[in-house]
């Protein structure tokens, strides 16, 4: 039990003198390219998603209720 | 009987290059992946074998320096010592990578090409949009929707102003 407390005290002490110096690695291809790409395909997707949605005649037939007005629809009997 | 008793004295760690016990037929090709191996691994950190197998004039003479008082090698020297033996620091190999950032760039640009399938779908397999969906036509349907009071309680026609004419707020 001694032994283990001195040895925890030990660590802390260590964790506490460790300095960050941070990486010195050269970027790789995900560092360099990650966001644009990122930016690049979120933008792509959106572009032709919206494209399909709105413009291709596609029929969502969404409901009617607070942007139609009815219209009369009997037609007159023969 | 007596080659089994030669194999005890060469000793456990040569087993892979000792004479197998086949009888006279000879030694058997050692495989590559049946000798020890290098990994960087958080949770064997000695590995087997050292990094580098084979090593240069100038590594080799190191080798010899590393033999004598350790206070004599400088800094640069202990460095080299230790890529000689390992490949990745610790730090080095667990360190975090950007590569989700590639990920998530391929799904929205997988999601993009979906999306021009659907393009294409739209214009050489859909047929003719039917004429009941005609804004028009709709707008009958939805007269006669609220003159058959469809829902009237909680659904359609209850969103309904039948006083008023008109949408209820």
């Amino acid at each position: 039990m001694y032994r283990f407390a001195k040895a925890a005290v030990n660590l802390t002490g260590q964790a506490a003198r460790q300095a960050r110096h941070g990486s010195t690695a050269p970027p790789d291809f995900h560092q360099k390219y990650g966001n644009g790409l990122m930016v690049g395909g979120l933008v792509f997707c959106t572009a032709v998603w919206g494209y399909v949605l709105t413009q291709t005649g596609i029929t969502w037939n969404l409901s009617p209720i607070g942007k139609v007005m009815p219209k009369p629809w009997r037609e007159p009997e023969e | 009987m007596l080659a089994s008793r030669a194999l005890r004295l060469v000793g456990k760690r040569a087993i892979s290059t000792s004479v197998c016990l086949r009888g006279g037929h000879g030694v058997a090709k050692v495989e590559d992946y049946t000798l020890p191996a290098y990994f960087d691994r958080r949770e064997n950190p000695l590995p087997d074998i050292r990094y580098v197998q084979n090593l240069s004039p100038v590594q080799a003479s190191l080798k010899e320096k590393e033999k004598g008082a350790w206070a004599a090698l400088s800094a640069d020297e202990k460095i080299a010592l230790y890529r000689i033996s390992f490949h990745q620091s610790f730090a080095e190999m667990n360190q975090e990578s950007a590569e989700w950032k590639s990920v998530v760039a391929g799904i929205f640009f997988l999601m993009g090409l979906t999306g021009l399938l659907v393009l294409w779908q739209r214009k050489y397999v859909y047929g003719p949009v039917p004429h009941t969906l005609d804004p028009e036509y709709k707008q009958k349907e939805l007269q006669r929707m609220l003159d058959m009071r469809m829902n009237p309680v909680e659904g359609f026609s209850a969103n309904w102003d039948y006083e008023n004419k008109q949408w209820k707020k």
